[in-house]
C-alpha cells in the first residue's frame, strides 16, 4: 500500500512537471518518468500487457521521438506564454485534487469491487479477439492524424 | 454489411492522397462525392428494409475468423446515418467549387471522409469505449479541417476547439471508467442490465454528471459553449456546415441521448436537468446571436440555441417530446447546413462576413438569397417549412407533459430566432445594393446545386412532414422511448 501510494504520488508529480517545465527536453523526460511509473503500477495491478506497452511505447519509443525532434529543431524559439497560466493551472490542479479526494472518499465502499484477475487468455487473443469496433476506430485515428499533419504542414500551391 | 458505413469512407480516404498525385481535382472530387452518394442511397433505400424486423446486429469476421467487432443499427442510428450522409453529401458537393482556392483537395477530402467515418462509427457503436474512440476520430479530423485555411484566426480557433475538446474527452473517460468500475463491462446491453441490478444511485449520479459535462461540451450547450462561436465561423464554409449541422449533434446529442435514455434510463432528475440546460442554451444563445455583426458567428450562436431546443424536446422524455426533438435535430441539420453553405457563397463572392458591409445582394445572387431565406424561415419555424412542424411538436409535447412555462419560453425563443434571421436577410440580401458589390456574381454551379438541394428538402419535408415523421422519425423515437429495454431486450449477441 505504501509503495502503491508512493508510485501514484510520483506519477502525479512527474505529470505536473511535464506541463510546468519550460525546457522541452526536461518536460519530455518528466513525461517518460511519469509513464514509467504508470507502467509499474499496471504490472502491480495484474495487467502485464498494459504495463509492457506503456513502458516500451510511451516511456520508450515516444520519448525517443520527442527528444529526436527537440534535438533536430534546436532551441532559441522561446514562445511567449501568458502569465495567467502560471497561477491558473496550479489553482485548478489544487481544486481538482480537493474535489477528487472528497468525491472518492464518499464513493469508497459504494462502488462494488470487481474480482481482479490477471489478464485472461493468450496475448494474441487479448490483442485481437477480445477487441471490439474500437480497432477500426484506432486505425481511423491514425489516418486522421496523418492527414491532419499533411494538411497543416502542406506547402500552399503557387496559384493559391 | 452495415460496417460499410465506417470502412468504405476510410478506405477511400486512404486512397485519396495517392489518387491526388495522379489527378489533382477531378478524381478526388468524383471519388469523395460518389462515396457519400453511395452511403446516402444505401442508408435511405436499404436501411429501412434492413431494420424492418428489429435492430440489425452484426459481428464482423476477418478472413473467416470471428473478431469481436460488433455494430448495431436501429431506428435511431438509421436516422442519424441518413442525416450524416445527406448533409455530408451536400457539403461535399459544395466543396467542389468552394475548396478550389485552398489547394490540396485530395487531402481535404481524405480528412472529410475520416470525419464522416468517425460519425458513422459512433452511431453504430455498441459499447462505451467505441463511442469514445469514434468521437475522437471525428474530432481529430475536425481540428485539422477547422484550421485548413492556415490563417492565424483559423489556427487559433482550431487550438481553442482542441483544448476544450480535450477537457470534454477527459470527463467522458472518467465517466466511462466509473461505469466500468461499477458494472465490469462497457457493452451497452451488459451495462444497462447490470445497472438495473445495482443499487448505486450516487455513483450513477457522478457518472451522469461527468457524461453531461463531456457531451455538454461536445454539443456546446450553455454554459459549455465558449469554443463553438470561434471554431465554426473560422472553418471553411462546408466544414462549418458539417460541424454545426452534424458533428455537434452526433458527438453531443446522439451520444448523450443514447447513453442517458437507452443505457442509464431517464430519471425524473436527469430529465429536469436536460430540460433546464436546453432551455437556458436556447434563450441565452438567441440573445447572444442578436448582437452579432459577423454572419457566420450569428449562425454559430443560432446552432447553440437550436441544439438547446433539441435537448429540451428529448429531455421531456415522453414519446411525443422525443419525436419532436429528433425531428428538429434532423430539420436543423438540413437548414443550418444550408445557411452555412449560403454564407460561404456570400463570403466567397464579397470577401466579407460583416453583415453591416453587405446589402442588396439578392439582386446579384438571387438563388443564394432565395435558398438562404428558405433556411432562415425554416429554422425560425415559419409554416409550412420543416422547422415549423418540429417546433410545433416540441411545444405541444411540453404542454401535454405539464410544462407550460417551458412551452412559453420555447415560443418566445422562436420569436427571437425569427428576429435575428430577419436581421441577416435584411442586412445581407435586401435593401439597396452597395456600389462596391456591382460586380458580384451568383455562386458557381456546384455550390448552387448543394444549396438548392438542401432548400428543396426543407420545403419538401415541410409539405410531406407527416410521412417523414412516420417513416424516419417515429422508428427513431420509439427506440429512445423504449428506454433501457431497447438495448437489454434485443441487443444481446
Amino acid at each position: 500500500m505504501v509503495l502503491q501510494t508512493a508510485l501514484l504520488i510520483g506519477l502525479v508529480i512527474f505529470s505536473v512537471l511535464a506541463i510546468l517545465l519550460k525546457d522541452l527536453l526536461k518536460s519530455a523526460i518528466s513525461l517518460a518518468a511519469a509513464s514509467l511509473l504508470l507502467g509499474i503500477i499496471f504490472f502491480r495491478m495484474n495487467a502485464p500487457y498494459a504495463g509492457v506497452f506503456e513502458i516500451s511505447v510511451v516511456a520508450g519509443l515516444i520519448t525517443v521521438l520527442f527528444i529526436l525532434t527537440i534535438a533536430l529543431t534546436g532551441a532559441g524559439h522561446d514562445v511567449r506564454e501568458s502569465k495567467i497560466v502560471n497561477w491558473v493551472f496550479p489553482l485548478v490542479f489544487v481544486a481538482f485534487i480537493v474535489i477528487d479526494a472528497l468525491v472518492m472518499k464518499s464513493l469508497l465502499g459504494k462502488v462494488p469491487a470487481l474480482p481482479s484477475g490477471t489478464e485472461a487468455g493468450a496475448f494474441g487473443d487479448v490483442l485481437w479477439k477480445g477487441r471490439t469496433l474500437d480497432l477500426v476506430g484506432q486505425i481511423a485515428i491514425i489516418l486522421a492524424g496523418v492527414f491532419a499533419g499533411l494538411a497543416l504542414f502542406r506547402k500552399r500551391d503557387k496559384h493559391d | 454489411m452495415i460496417i460499410l458505413f465506417v470502412v468504405l469512407p476510410l478506405i477511400v480516404a486512404g486512397l485519396l492522397p495517392l489518387v491526388g498525385k495522379v489527378s489533382r481535382r477531378v478524381l478526388p472530387d468524383l471519388l469523395a462525392n460518389a462515396t457519400l452518394l453511395f452511403l446516402l442511397v444505401y442508408a435511405a433505400v436499404a436501411g429501412r428494409a434492413l431494420i424492418a424486423g428489429g435492430p440489425v446486429l452484426q459481428q464482423a469476421a476477418w478472413l473467416g475468423e470471428a473478431v469481436n467487432l460488433r455494430l448495431a443499427l436501429d431506428g435511431f442510428s438509421l436516422l442519424m446515418l441518413v442525416a450524416v450522409s445527406l448533409v455530408g453529401l451536400a457539403a461535399s458537393l459544395f466543396s467542389i467549387d468552394y475548396m478550389e482556392h485552398y489547394g490540396a483537395k485530395a487531402n481535404y477530402y481524405a480528412l472529410y471522409l475520416v470525419m464522416v467515418a468517425g460519425m458513422n462509427g459512433l452511431v453504430l457503436a455498441t459499447d462505451l469505449f467505441s463511442v469514445y474512440v469514434f468521437l475522437e476520430v471525428a474530432a481529430v479530423a475536425s481540428y485539422a479541417l477547422v484550421a485548413y485555411g492556415l490563417g492565424s484566426d483559423e489556427l487559433e480557433a482550431a487550438f481553442k476547439y482542441l483544448m476544450l475538446s480535450v477537457v470534454a474527452s477527459a470527463f467522458l473517460l472518467a465517466a466511462i471508467a466509473v461505469v466500468f468500475g461499477m458494472t465490469g463491462s462497457l457493452e451497452f446491453a451488459a451495462v444497462a442490465a447490470a445497472l438495473k441490478e445495482l443499487n448505486a444511485g450516487a455513483v450513477i449520479g457522478i457518472a451522469s454528471a461527468c457524461f453531461l459535462l463531456g457531451f455538454g461540451l461536445k454539443a456546446a450547450l450553455v454554459p459549455f459553449h465558449a469554443w463553438l462561436p470561434d471554431a465554426h465561423p473560422s472553418a471553411p464554409a462546408p466544414i462549418s456546415a458539417v460541424l454545426s449541422g452534424l458533428l455537434i449533434k452526433v458527438s453531443g446529442v446522439y451520444a448523450m441521448t443514447r447513453i442517458f435514455l437507452n443505457v442509464f434510463g431517464l430519471t425524473p432528475a436527469l430529465s429536469t436537468v436536460l430540460m433546464v440546460l436546453g432551455a437556458v442554451s436556447m434563450v441565452v444563445a438567441a440573445f447572444l446571436a442578436l448582437g452579432q455583426k459577423d454572419m457566420k458567428r450569428m449562425l454559430a450562436y443560432s446552432s447553440i440555441s437550436q441544439v438547446g431546443l433539441v435537448v429540451l424536446g428529448i429531455g421531456i422524455g415522453t414519446p411525443l417530446g422525443i419525436a419532436g426533438g429528433l425531428f428538429h435535430l434532423f430539420n436543423h441539420a438540413l437548414a443550418k447546413g444550408l445557411l452555412f453553405l449560403t454564407s460561404g457563397s456570400v463570403q466567397q463572392a464579397t470577401g466579407t462576413r460583416d453583415l453591416d458591409a453587405m446589402g442588396g445582394l439578392a439582386k446579384r445572387m438571387p438563388v443564394t438569397a432565395a435558398t438562404s431565406l428558405i433556411g432562415s424561415l425554416s429554422i425560425a419555424g415559419v409554416p409550412p417549412l420543416n422547422g415549423f412542424w418540429s417546433k410545433l411538436i416540441i411545444i405541444v409535447a411540453l404542454v401535454q407533459a405539464g410544462h407550460p412555462v417551458f412551452a412559453v419560453v420555447a415560443v418566445l425563443a422562436s420569436v427571437l430566432t425569427l428576429w435575428y434571421y430577419l436581421l441577416i436577410q435584411r442586412k445581407a440580401f435586401f435593401g439597396k445594393l452597395d456600389e462596391k458589390w456591382a460586380a458580384v456574381k451568383e455562386a458557381p454551379f456546384w455550390m448552387t446545386v448543394a444549396t438548392v438541394l438542401l432548400a428543396l428538402l426543407c420545403v419538401g419535408i415541410g409539405i410531406l412532414f407527416a410521412s417523414t415523421v412516420t417513416t424516419w422519425i417515429q422508428p427513431a423515437a420509439d427506440v429512445l422511448a423504449d428506454g433501457v429495454h431497447a438495448v437489454t431486450g434485443s441487443w444481446g449477441f
